[in-house]
């Protein structure tokens, strides 16, 4: 069982020191060196590259985030800032435009001048409708068709101008279409987008040229010479010649590159196999958080004590996340809320239950929930004994499942595990066939959180509904408004916290190694990859 | 042993490929899960999209509709296109070829020269040293697992010794024989060792069995070189068990070998083959399902054709 992160479901790491150094609103740092030309950078990939089209590629778009770029990019904040746009649309900046009493929403995009494809040809506000229209034809095939529908028509007045009509009022616009990348209107108007060409070798603006695409071997990107984009000295960019991407399928096998050398960067290095790379002097390791985080779930339409807020009150004063973290190398870092910390939403004092099996115990034992013969706990003739269920095979969830079945032992609960693997657990996750569920959701740089704890949300398994959550929810995802999102978001990190549907028990890190040649690289945790921002990365000699 | 006889068979496989391709094609949409799974665990795709991609592929229709409409395809020289890559099957399959024969062909080459003589030798020095040696290589090899042994020389010869690349077809911008060479090493003799440990222990037992007969003391008797006796009597004969095996084995190095070629990233038809599965590909999955069977057949008549060679008294009419 081969866990393979999609474009949406957001893979990356930061170095949490690297968050503060970096430039607000600027998907650049100051460099601090002096930058040194040319160079070839190998990358390890660990999967087999399918197709090297942003819209239709089952991965991350690795290596597409050098050659395609968007009208605006996730820094490494998770914040967006502008790439073929000149600046981020927002209510402020006259960007935005309600219409119809608040009800509907018209974005204006200012494209950046003297832009030029890889071919030469001048990009143009037409290339964005055009890249609306291609993504939205229901013949062409792909991966992720992320707010295609949301849009009504687009209006192109000039040649860098783009005006996009929503159907409704849409706050996550930043996260779709048109920051994966923009299609080239002059190169595809016509043609067959399942089948074309591009998609071996993709024409974009960005700063590296696909030269080579080997199926199952590599990709070499090469150096734009007509790039738009300068450093603070008004030279041209990338400092780096070329970008060799190598597909290495075994793990162990990207392990043996990196120490000989022979792969100079790797961003999915397994917890238990990070160890190994700390004695290699060529190499530095970074370690920072994802878009992820690790839960512990009940289910609403299962045993009937798991309805009551007592027992998962209890169970969440019996979890020691600090073993959890332990067992699994130190790597994941404990939370409380299903926000992870890196957006500016997330609530620090969102309220939490301590480790305390004591009260844990005292809180079952005034309930009623009296401890039999064997110790499990039993009221009104039911047993307090649970079926759990996480993904088979994947060693890190099978670890903490065995962590919480001891801890859950020790308040007089029986936990058995039940887990499943593929198609049968995705079942089980999305009709709510366990009592309790341990697994991890992942989500863009603009997360929509009703999906999971929504009463109609289509991740939600749980059968867990609370309509005054539904209300903060729908505030949430329909304001423009920061500060309104913020509030909401706290409200509702504070309801699911004293609700409990959910136990949030830690979030994951990136391990990323690279050469410490390698100068001017910042991770970045979202799904734009790590490989968004390469222009300003160089390699010491 | 005519043409005729060789026509017959090759016709006689038609019927057994197509019913072939119609258990396979079965069992794959049997398999649970499909190609729209990798969008899954994606909380953004709606049930809407999965419904425009299912129609896109064909997936809406009934399975013996979409199986009609392959098989037809499949006549006309169509292969149809990958699930994954959007690209012709016939190309996505042709590329992963090339890598597949070098690292097949060469590991069978080797094995064959290295299997033959030391299943002899084992068989003519029974429960000497040598063969008990021999016996525990052997051994060694069919137990050792591929993937353990592949780490073992990654780390001596790209680690510690820095004379090998440690995976890989070939260097980027290079691709020169000696290149080709280095990166090949590794792999082929991962390849070839349980093979020439499969293979000697077959030839070793064959030897074995024919040692004993009388005509072999007859002929020593005549004043034979033991060299000859070996040669020329009790090898032909001995062989027989062993063309069978080593038959479906040059039939398997068209299916790829999946884990050699998963561990040393090399590109060839057994990690396409685990993609394609992981991905629920139907169409090249069939493709090289269907060209794994035809080749399987093929074999079998290989072998058919080489026992009548061997064993003159082996006639088909």
């Amino acid at each position: 069982m081969n866990w393979k992160p999609s474009r949406r479901q957001v893979l990356g790491s930061g170095l949490l020191a690297a968050f503060g150094a970096a430039a607000p609103g600027s998907l650049l740092s100051k460099a601090a060196f002096a930058q040194v030309r040319g160079g070839t950078l190998t990358v390890g990939l660990p999967y087999d590259v399918d197709t090297l089209n942003v819209y239709t590629t089952g991965f991350l778009g690795d290596v597409e985030a050098a050659v395609v770029e968007g009208l605006l990019a996730p820094n490494e904040n998770a914040k967006y800032v502008p790439v073929l746009a000149t600046e981020v649309p927002t209510v402020q900046n006259g960007g935005i435009e309600l219409l119809d009493g608040g009800s509907k929403m018209r974005i204006k995009y200012k494209l950046r001048p003297n832009v030029k494809w890889h071919d030469g040809k001048p990009f143009t506000s037409a290339d964005v409708k055009f890249t609306w229209e291609a993504v939205s034809d229901p013949k062409f095939i792909a991966e992720s068709k992320d707010g295609t529908a949301d849009v009504a028509s687009i209006e192109t007045p000039d040649e860098l101008t783009a005006i996009v009509n929503y159907k409704s009022v849409s706050p996550t616009f930043a996260s779709t279409l048109f920051t994966f990348g923009i299609l080239p209107k002059h190169a595809l108007e016509g043609k067959d987008l399942n089948k074309d060409p591009y998609n071996d070798k993709p024409l974009g603006t960005g700063p590296f040229v696909v030269t080579e695409f080997r199926h199952g071997q590599h990709v070499v990107v090469e150096r734009n010479p007509n790039y738009w984009r300068k450093d603070e000295k008004g030279q041209a960019l990338p400092y780096i010649e070329r970008i060799i991407f190598k597909i290495i399928p075994d793990s162990n096998t990207l392990m043996t590159q990196l120490k000989s050398g022979e792969v100079a960067f790797a961003y999915r290095v397994p917890y238990s196999q990070a160890k190994q790379l700390e004695t290699v002097g060529s190499l530095e390791l970074l370690k920072g958080p994802l878009l992820s985080w690790q839960h512990l779930d009940f289910n609403f339409r299962g045993p009937k004590s798991l309805q009551d807020l007592t027992v998962r009150k209890a169970i969440a004063h019996a979890i020691n996340r600090d073993t959890i973290v332990r067992a699994l190398g130190g790597f994941p870092v404990s939370i409380k809320s299903v926000v992870v910390p890196i957006f500016d939403f997330h609530d620090p004092n969102t309220p939490s239950y301590d480790l305390d099996p004591a009260k844990a115990n005292k809180l079952l034992d005034d309930a009623g929930y009296a401890k039999g013969a064997d110790g499990v706990r039993v009221k009104d003739g039911e047993r307090l004994s649970y079926r759990i269920v996480c993904l088979a095979g994947l060693v890190d969830d099978e670890i903490t499942e065995q962590v919480l079945i001891a801890q859950l032992k020790a308040i007089g609960i029986e936990v058995k595990p039940d887990n499943k693997a593929g198609v049968a657990f995705r079942e089980a996750r999305y009709k709510g066939n366990y009592d309790l569920l341990y697994a991890r959701w992942i989500t863009s740089a603009d997360p929509v959180y009703s999906v999971f704890f929504g009463t109609k949300g289509a991740n939600n398994g749980q059968g867990y509904s609370n309509p005054r959550l539904d209300e903060v929810m729908r505030r949430m995802e329909s304001t423009l408004d920061p500060e309104q999102r913020r509030q909401s978001a706290k409200e509702m990190q504070a309801i699911l916290a004293a609700d409990l549907p959910t136990i949030p028990l830690t979030t994951n890190v990136g391990v990323i190694a690279k050469t410490r040649k390698l100068k001017n690289f910042i991770p970045n945790p979202t799904n734009m990859t790590n490989f968004v921002d390469t222009s300003r990365w160089y390699l010491e000699t | 042993m005519n043409l005729k006889y060789i026509l017959m068979r090759v016709i006689g496989a038609v019927p057994l490929i197509i019913g072939t391709s119609i258990v396979l094609f079965g069992v794959i949409h049997l398999a649970p899960g499909g190609p729209t799974d990798v969008y899954a665990d994606n909380p953004s795709v709606t049930k809407e999209a999965l419904e425009q991609i299912r129609t896109a592929y064909g997936l809406d229709r009934p399975i013996w509709a979409q199986y009609a409409l392959w098989f037809g395809s499949m006549l006309r020289g169509d292969w149809g296109y990958s699930i994954r890559t959007g690209r012709p099957v016939f190309q996505d399959v042709v590329e992963r070829l090339g890598p597949t024969f070098e690292l097949g062909g060469l590991s069978l080459a080797i094995s064959l020269s290295l299997a033959l003589p030391l299943g002899v030798i084992g068989a003519a020095r029974q429960n000497s040293p040598r063969d008990h040696a021999l016996t525990l290589l052997s051994f060694s090899g069919i137990s050792i697992p591929v993937f353990w042994l592949a780490l073992l020389l990654q780390l001596l010869f790209s680690i510690v010794l820095g004379w090998l690349p440690s995976a890989g077809y070939q260097s980027i911008g290079d691709g020169s024989f000696g290149d080709r060479l280095a990166h090949i090493a590794m792999p082929v003799t991962v390849l070839s060792l349980a093979t020439i440990a499969s293979w000697s222990r077959y030839v070793r037992a064959g030897m074995l069995d024919v040692l004993h007969q009388e005509y072999i003391r007859t002929a020593y008797a005549k004043g034979q070189t033991e060299w000859g006796v070996l040669v020329h009597h009790a090898l032909r004969n001995a062989l027989l068990p062993a063309v069978t095996i080593i038959a479906l084995d040059f039939a398997s190095v068209i299916s790829g070998a999946v884990i050699t070629e998963t561990v040393f990233a090399w590109p060839g038809i057994g990690r396409l083959f685990i993609e394609s599965m992981d991905g629920r590909d139907y169409p090249v999955l069939m493709g090289l399902m269907l060209m794994g069977s035809m080749a399987l057949i093929l074999a079998n008549l290989m072998a058919d054709l080489v026992y009548a060679a061997i064993d003159p008294r082996i006639r088909y009419d």
